[in-house]
């Protein structure tokens, strides 16, 4: 038995973040988007949108910021007080 | 048991990612130095508890977003409390498909093409923070849910709520975004 389209929305990031879903549950969702293209393509949709975010929101790093950094820890390195 | 010889080399490649996701918290390159000085000086000093083998980058995420977490609860003493309202599944694959007046069957996803880094970058950094920062550790850095939950040391159905919600509203402001800026036949008129 298929799930309606409602029931596949309220799983579509459990069913993306291959999360706490069982094999049935996920079979179930699966047939349901081969049924249902409109489903299908929503689910297409938030993949993508997660992708994106993903990749977008990387920052390049001033290579003068991590030698900063390693040389903040060197220069701390034989304090003995815990922080 | 790790050995502090060996953290400069251990940590360098992780860098990058922590000064991406402290940007995304801090929302400023200053905060974000400071917040990635003071975890790593922790990190460093508390190296020797680190069980070499396991996931070192979860680790320093841990120690990083405890770095943040800590510095801005001084600022502002409820966080926790901010709430989303009421979030509807595919937010915004229904509002660009109503906007496109469903003329073809991919237009939402080349629609999504239009929004350009800084747009998504704006939108993450609007969420508040306890839902911005399963948002950033789920998609931004790949963690599943219980390494999210150890990370930010909260249940795992916690971690669930307020990353499905968080990545409502960013759908949200995403399409505030659209809106103002016209994108694909959005308008705020």
């Amino acid at each position: 038995m298929s799930y309606d389209c409602a029931e596949v929305a309220s799983q579509i990031y459990l069913y993306l973040d291959q999360e706490e879903l069982t094999w049935w549950q996920r079979m179930r969702i699966r047939w349901h988007l081969k049924e249902c293209p409109p489903c299908a393509d929503g689910f297409a949709f938030e993949e993508k949108l997660i992708a994106k975010v993903g990749s977008d929101c990387v920052d390049d790093m001033p290579q003068e910021l991590e030698e900063r950094l390693l040389t903040f820890i060197r220069e701390h390195a034989d304090d003995e007080t815990v922080g | 048991m790790a050995d502090q010889a060996t953290f400069e080399d251990d940590v360098r490649e992780y860098l990058p990612q922590l000064y991406s996701a402290a940007l995304r918290m801090t929302r400023n390159p200053a905060d974000a130095e400071d917040v990635l000085q003071e975890a790593l000086l922790k990190a460093f000093r508390g190296y020797h508890t680190f069980r070499a083998g396991t996931n070192l980058k979860a680790w320093l995420y841990r120690i990083v977003t405890n770095t943040y977490i800590n510095r801005y609860r001084k600022q502002n003493r409820r966080p926790d409390e901010v709430e989303l309202g009421e979030l509807e599944d595919l937010y915004l694959f229904k509002r660009l498909g109503d906007a496109d007046g469903g003329a073809s069957r991919s237009a939402e996803l080349e629609a999504l093409d239009e929004f350009v880094d800084e747009d998504v970058k704006a939108a993450v950094e609007a969420l508040p923070e306890n839902f911005r920062l399963p948002v950033l550790l789920a998609d931004v850095e790949g963690f599943a849910y219980k390494e999210i939950a150890e990370i930010m040391d909260i249940p795992i159905g916690t971690v669930m709520s307020r990353l499905h919600r968080g990545r409502k509203a960013l759908q949200r402001a995403l399409w505030r975004i659209a809106e103002e800026r016209g994108i694909t036949g959005a308008s705020s008129e």
